[in-house]
């Protein structure tokens, strides 16, 4: 029951905060469309002409969209530990008699539905614009972005435990964003190691069952399991290495410092 | 006999450090706490207090000892322990700047795993308590900083816990709020609802509401004894003498070098000497110095002592 009501605590702060920073959220989204129409127009410019420019297209609209799911993700729960350490509230979060970890993983399914309003409102914006109207399989999708988005949490959880201890890691926040580009447009077809990193997996199937109309069903089961392996396994390592972070933290007296 | 609520043994605390010396936070401390007792935790800036009080909270790990809130082992069982307890640490921080006192308070229930239908009536006493109503719908970083801090000990108690801790709840507030605050303190002291330990170094703070005072330095208990008891102590043993016009040199230098809690003061008529002589006896030895010196006495009297005169004596003369 505890872990209910903690539930549904972090998700009426989440509806609070978005409700209150609306015209914040719609700037964003504006500001996300804006950089997608550049990419678009820049592409139609360079290859508009070719007969496979549309598989290009397909390929900048699902990458763009994972693109700006993981960075959301990432960005969020990094910059989310970074400021409640500022703000003094991560120590009231860890005090929580339900547990830290429940509380992190908690706000992570919080603000996902946030995200998705976000990204859904994007993606319709995309999809205008280009003419190409991409299969929305909600079945599908939701269970490949949910996998997808873990090995990012864990890199965001990592992060997060790094700036509790060393504090100024804003700048490497910022080359871990860029990285997230690179982990999305990594070519895993012609280098099958990298599809051991997190994100390519996920992307390269986010798009199969988007611009192939394929259901998760017909995907091969192999590249399932593989994806669900390769998530758990980032995350696990993410989140393992916050939780040695917080201890290393709490030894050193600086959990809630900053 | 009342249960104790909080039992703290043998805790230590060292920082240790790539280059230099380690550093000894909290050295071998131990005391033990009652159900509905209010104690205040005393010491100059780096005896331990905050350590302490992180250490009891497990934000922070102590290097050894052991810390039981309600029974129950706080490094072990970490999260039963937490039930017990909730502490405000950074005086105004440790609230959500973008939520409303309202929506503050909800949260802090909801993260302690309790249903705001539960506490819907008392946090109106709580925003009622704390002087919030009129802005209670108001986001808090739009509060004065006052304000803010009020909300941050209401959000603690909205926990309900046995064990509240605060860490300098007053500091940085203008006296007229840092009275509102202590009145509310004082109340919720009076009711004896909770177990509270307060940190301050606002000495009037912790005379008004707390029964019994711990004062640490460098890392250790000096004193751990009730407020009462302290003042009774030192009453006993403080004297104020008052002389018409003022002392020579050679009296102010044969008194300094005699007595070692002395404090003189002179006006244009005449002089104050406050002095600390735990045998009696001594005050014949400043009436021959006065009297060598032709000095009139005005008056003898047994000096009022107060908590912060007490704590600079304990933790400058080493009294206890």
């Amino acid at each position: 029951m505890r872990y209910l009501i903690l539930f549904k605590a972090l998700l009426k702060q989440e509806f609070i905060l978005m409700r209150r920073y609306l015209f914040n959220t719609i700037v964003s989204l504006i500001g996300i469309y804006i950089i997608f129409l550049l990419i678009f127009f820049g592409a139609h410019a360079l290859g508009g002409g070719a007969p496979e420019f549309g598989a290009t297209l397909d390929a900048i609209v699902v990458g763009f969209l994972v693109w700006t799911f993981a960075l959301f993700a990432y960005s969020d729960l990094a910059h989310g530990m970074v400021r409640e350490a500022q703000e003094g509230t991560l120590e009231q979060l860890y005090m929580s008699p339900v547990g830290f970890t429940w509380v992190s993983l908690f706000r992570i399914v919080s603000r996902f539905w946030v995200m998705l309003t976000f990204n859904i409102m994007l993606l319709v914006l995309m999809m205008a614009t280009t003419g190409r109207w991409l299969h929305l399989d909600v079945v599908s999708l939701l269970p490949l972005i949910v996998l997808t988005l873990a090995g990012v949490h864990g890199m965001a959880f990592a992060t997060g435990g790094l700036a509790l201890v060393f504090k100024r890691v804003e700048s490497f926040i910022g080359i871990l964003q860029f990285a997230v580009v690179g982990l999305i447009a990594a070519p895993v077809g012609r280098f099958p190691l990298l599809r051991y990193l997190p994100l390519a997996e996920g992307n390269r199937l986010i798009r199969r069952v988007m611009a192939e109309g394929l259901s998760i069903f017909e995907l091969p089961a192999t590249d399932l399991l593989f994806l669900l392996a390769n998530s758990v396994l980032w995350f696990g390592l993410g989140f393992l290495a916050f939780k040695l972070l917080v201890n290393v933290a709490r030894d050193r007296g600086l959990l809630g410092h900053y | 006999m009342t249960e104790p609520v909080l039992e703290v043994r043998n805790l230590t605390k060292v920082y240790r450090q790539r280059r230099g010396e380690d550093v000894v936070a909290v050295d071998d401390i131990g005391f033990i706490i009652k159900k509905n007792e209010v104690v205040g935790l005393l010491g100059p800036n780096g005896a331990g207090k905050t350590t302490t009080i992180k250490c009891i909270c497990t934000l922070i790990r102590p290097t050894s000892g052991s810390i039981r809130i309600n029974g129950t082992d706080a490094q072990r069982n970490t999260r039963i322990a937490l039930r017990h307890v909730a502490a405000v640490l950074e005086g105004n921080r440790n609230i959500y700047w973008r939520l409303s006192v309202r929506e503050n308070l909800e949260f802090f229930a909801g993260l302690q795993g309790i249903r705001s239908g539960r506490v819907r009536s008392y946090i109106d006493e709580l925003i009622e308590m704390f002087q919030l109503k009129e802005k209670e719908r108001t986001d808090a970083r739009n509060l004065s900083r006052g304000m803010q801090q009020k909300l941050a000990v209401a959000c603690a108690l909205v926990k309900k816990t046995e064990v509240l801790l605060l860490d300098e709840p007053t500091l940085g507030l203008d006296v007229e709020t840092s009275h509102e605050l202590r009145f509310a303190l004082k109340e919720m002291a009076r009711r004896g609802e909770r177990t509270i330990i307060l940190s301050s170094h606002d000495m009037s703070v912790v005379q008004d509401i707390c029964e019994r005072v711990i004062i640490v330095n460098n890392g250790k208990i000096v004193t751990d004894d009730q407020v009462a008891n302290l003042l009774r102590l030192f009453q006993a043993s403080a004297y104020r003498f008052e002389i018409e016009g003022r002392l020579s040199k050679q009296q102010e230098r044969q008194l300094e070098e005699r007595f070692e809690m002395l404090k003189i003061s002179e006006t244009d008529h005449h002089t104050e000497i406050e002095a600390q002589l735990e045998d009696g006896n001594r005050i014949y030895e400043v009436m021959d110095i006065l009297k060598a010196g032709d000095s009139r006495i005005r008056s003898i009297a047994r000096k009022e002592p107060n908590l912060e005169e007490i704590f600079l004596n304990i933790v400058k003369g080493g009294k206890n």
